[in-house]
């Protein structure tokens, strides 16, 4: 009983190696065929990720805002001016 | 006379024996974690009133002839309501995160070592007197490690049915118990610099990526290990009706409807397998102890993982989201971020350890089906 009882342990330890490998065998591939599918994507397809690009200028975000804020200060002292010029 | 006489041996009085009283009470049990202490009360609610129905003596409820024998011949035994809680899963997650860094399937890999440790505990166990585990019912109690319940209702319904019970009852609360279980050994295996590692944001996922995310997994999934196909298979469908953004109403439905009845079902059934006989056993209390430690050394060796990522990008990925690998979605990434914010309060960790924490579930589907093609009839 105890040789079998030890038995079912190594078979249990193979049966360790055998899954993590594969496990880890396939989520590798998984990561690789994710990463070919990003590029294909962002390849053959960019107009998908054009949407994506207004959100990339983001770094420039608070500037964006004070671009607008400055736009809109400009077109009213521009609209001021126009009214008030005669 | 011997009418009164009948009468009283038709009653639960004359008939109760002391493992049908004592299973009432575990029923109770569970109901009072459910609803006093929130212990993932969706499952635990029904699988405590199942329960309680199935161990009312002489009305047979759990028998072949009974209601909720009947919805366990129909839903467990043949795999099917897992699955379907599958296509609410994957209805329910958003992958990007995955997506947008698919090296976080790494850490979802080593978390599922867990599953495995477990196995060989299972067996270890057999040299004690009283346990007398197959490799089929190590690979299910395995299985607890994984973290996610569909998964392991379904291995075990297929390798174990007879520990099924134990097995959904120590998988269910050992997740409700991920925040108590889980940051001490995170804290233990990272130094406070490691813990405070920002990450920088997440790009940006287009929804074509999204639509073909769930062919990628597929296609893999049929390539190389078919057992794992209906799993993956129902995790990636309801992924596709979530992204593709055409089928609004079935999303809705298997986000909704379809995961809710199930749920309740299956929690019937399960509770169902929570009889005298089959529960009152040493074995059950081996069962509990090992899927505690499973939960463990999953988080364990994810966050390893995560160390070994963090020193190869040169400290780029905080070790903590490692621990996220083990499914148990979203509560795993909320632990992450709460204990990432407690090192420094502006380091949300959050959607950083979405990406292992989704990888996880695909990791111990894949898992899952490596057993079924290993030991599986």
């Amino acid at each position: 009983m105890d040789t079998a009882g030890t038995e079912l342990v190594v078979e249990g330890l193979w049966l360790m190696v055998i899954g993590m490998t594969i496990v880890y065998a396939f989520l590798m591939m998984l990561v690789g065929f994710l990463t070919l599918m990003s590029k294909a994507v962002a390849r053959w397809a960019p107009a998908e990720s054009l949407p994506a690009i207004p959100p990339a200028a983001a770094p420039t975000a608070p500037a964006t805002g004070d671009a607008r804020l400055g736009a809109v200060i400009s077109a009213a002292i521009q609209a001021h001016r126009t009214r008030h010029r005669p | 006379m011997d009418a009164i006489l009948t009468l009283w041996q038709s009653t639960g009085i004359a008939n109760v024996t002391w493992r049908e009283l004592l299973m009432l009470l575990v029923g109770v049990g569970l109901i009072y974690l459910a609803i006093a202490k929130r212990f993932e009360p969706l499952l635990l609610l029904p699988i405590g009133f199942g329960a309680i129905l199935s161990n009312i003596p002489v009305a047979g409820m759990a028998g072949p002839e009974g209601m909720i024998g009947m919805i366990y011949h129909v839903g467990v035994e043949t795999g099917v309501f897992p699955l379907l809680i599958f296509l609410g899963v994957g209805a329910l997650t958003d992958f990007s995160a995955l997506i947008a860094r698919p090296s976080t399937l790494l850490l979802g890999a080593a978390a599922q070592f867990g599953i495995f440790a477990t196995l060989i505990g299972a067996l270890a166990l057999n040299l004690l007197p009283g346990f007398n585990f197959s490799l089929a019912d190590a690979a299910a109690i395995g299985i607890i490690g994984g973290a996610d319940g569909p998964t392991a209702i379904f291995l075990a319904s297929r390798l174990a049915p007879d520990l099924l019970g134990a097995i959904a009852v120590a998988a269910y609360s050992y997740m409700a118990l991920v925040p108590i279980i889980q940051p001490p050994i995170m804290r233990a295996l990272t130094t406070k610099a490691e813990r405070s590692v920002v990450m920088e944001q997440l790009r940006p996922v287009s929804r074509l990526e999204r639509i073909l995310f769930p062919f990628a997994v597929l296609f893999l999934c049929a390539l190389l290990l078919p057992s794992a196909a209906p799993l993956i298979g129902m995790l990636t469908l309801g992924n596709l009706l979530r992204e593709s953004g055409v089928v609004e109403r079935l999303n809705r439905a298997a986000q909704n409807e379809i995961i809710n009845v199930v749920t309740m079902l299956l929690g019937l059934a399960i509770g169902s397998k929570l009889s005298g006989e089959l529960f009152l056993t040493t074995q059950t209390l081996g069962i509990l102890v090992l899927g505690a430690i499973a939960f463990a050394i999953g988080t364990a060796a994810g966050v390893l993982m995560g160390k070994l990522m963090c020193r190869l990008t040169g400290g780029k990925v905080n070790p903590l989201i490692g621990a996220a690998g083990v499914s148990a979605v979203p509560m795993a990434a909320r632990v992450v971020n709460k204990v990432g914010l407690a090192e420094n309060h502006h380091n949300f960790l959050l959607m950083h350890a979405m990406g292992p924490n989704v990888a996880g579930v695909i990791g111990s589907a894949v898992a899952a089906g490596v057993l079924l093609a290993l030991v599986g009839p």
